[in-house]
């Protein structure tokens, strides 16, 4: 079955996230995404107040990670929140992106390693596993648990983007996110989830895999590019050579973007987004042409699609055009 | 001031249409728009149940908007041309 996601970032006042969260759930959408960044507001909050205004939605971290938040803290709010909406929590847990991390003087040491201990502490946390956790990166000494149950079992999705943090995606989690816009490399993703089931023993039918995209929907293509062009910037700003080589993006294109971006002179930067960038790092047009491109991405054996940032030139208005004449096409197929 | 009674005056056709337009007002206003939070979750009460277009829900989002943004909220009643709504609100 397919399902559909969408990313709030939590930077407006909790009641506009939360007023557009129910939007979403009343039009369908089956999962909310709120990021974790130390700047905006705070990931669980958001969450938190979502579900109490919500009732059927799937609600998840997009994403948390283990250098700044310690997994058992991860596994304490992940299981408190599964107790104001049980059966609707995600985890969703990834590396991190190095420049908030280096703005907090942290560095993203052995990121395969962290994300491995932090599912399976997590994991051992919210089972109240007695034993204790011993990982070379993280470890909890024996009866170091919550004394609270969690009911049920809380799902993992991890966030990835690196071949071995996919293929890690496919071997321990329960979802994985890919954090790709373009059918090329979501494609190439698919196949190192499945190369990494395929190694612990399992299959990507095991695995809900999803498509976490920059998103933009608007009556015209115009409005939806403008919106889309800061995110596209940024991605482009911080994408490796090769990633930027695979799509034809020329380094001294992405060059000026970077120093546009640094010396915040957003024409110069923004200006210099073309439509090849546009295309490679975001999904992003009408209604009809975002179902063509989201088509493709579903042939590509995806079956979770989650539109992120910025959603569109007017969020409300975006999310009922997604809502009310897109995701429709794929949930009546 | 009593909003209740004006929104009373309000054709009942017009009331999903304008509470759209006050919602707008609200979510649309950058960081300036200052609702309090009690205000906020009632809002949101109505919200999930699809009532913000009833008396009550109506009443509390004039409120918030008149209360955040007195202009831009006038300047929607205008559009709807609610001219009695729009006499009682103005001298405030």
């Amino acid at each position: 079955m397919k399902s559909f996601g969408i990313e709030f970032v939590p930077m407006e006042l909790f009641w506009k996230t939360t007023y557009y969260s129910m939007q979403a759930e009343k039009l369908g959408y089956n999962s909310i995404w709120i990021t974790d960044h130390f700047n905006n507001r705070n990931v669980y909050v958001s969450l938190s107040f979502i579900a109490n205004y919500t009732d059927r939605i799937r609600l998840g971290t997009g994403v948390t990670n283990p250098y700044l938040i310690h997994p058992v803290y991860t596994a304490q709010s992940i299981a408190s929140l599964n107790e104001v909406a049980p059966g609707r929590v995600i985890c969703g847990i990834g590396a991190g992106d190095k420049t908030t991390l280096e703005m907090l003087g942290k560095k993203m040491d052995t990121p395969l390693r962290a994300m491995r201990e932090s599912v399976n502490l997590i994991r051992s946390q919210i089972a109240r596993e007695k034993s204790g956790y011993q990982g070379k990166m993280f470890s909890t000494s024996p009866g170091a648990r919550f004394n609270f149950k969690t009911k049920g079992e809380v799902p993992i999705y991890i966030g990835a983007q690196g071949p071995k943090m996919l293929q890690l995606a496919g071997g321990i989690g329960d979802g994985a996110l890919i954090n790709a816009s373009h059918p090329r490399d979501i494609e190439r993703a698919v196949s190192l989830i499945e190369k990494g089931a395929g190694k612990a023993g399992r299959k990507i039918t095991d695995i809900d895999v999803a498509a976490y995209t920059s998103f933009s929907v608007a009556d015209d293509l115009k409005s939806a590019k403008k919106s889309v062009v800061p995110v596209v910037a940024y991605i482009v700003a911080g994408s490796p050579s090769v990633i930027l080589e695979r799509h034809g993006i020329l380094t001294e294109n992405a060059d000026k973007i970077r120093q546009g971006l640094a010396e915040r002179n957003w024409g110069e930067a923004f200006g210099a987004v073309d439509n090849n960038m546009i295309d490679a790092f975001s999904i992003c047009g009408t209604p009809d042409q975002c179902i063509e491109k989201i088509d493709e991405l579903f042939k590509t054996g995806i079956n979770h699609f989650i539109t992120g940032s910025p959603l569109g030139p007017n969020k409300k208005k975006s999310i009922n055009l997604f809502g009310n004449e897109v995701m429709p096409h794929f949930k009546e197929a | 001031m009593n909003y209740k009674e004006f929104v009373k005056q309000v054709p009942k056709t017009m009331r999903g249409p304008l509470s759209e337009n006050l919602i707008d007002i609200l979510l649309e206003g950058k960081e300036n728009i200052v609702v309090p939070p009690s205000l906020a979750k009632t809002i949101l009460h109505y919200w999930q149940r699809d009532q913000l277009d009833s008396e009550a829900g109506l009443t509390n989002l004039i409120k918030a908007t008149f209360e955040a943004a007195p202009e831009t909220t006038l300047k929607v009643i205008d559009n709807f041309d609610l001219k009695e709504l729009r006499i009682a609100l103005q001298p405030v």
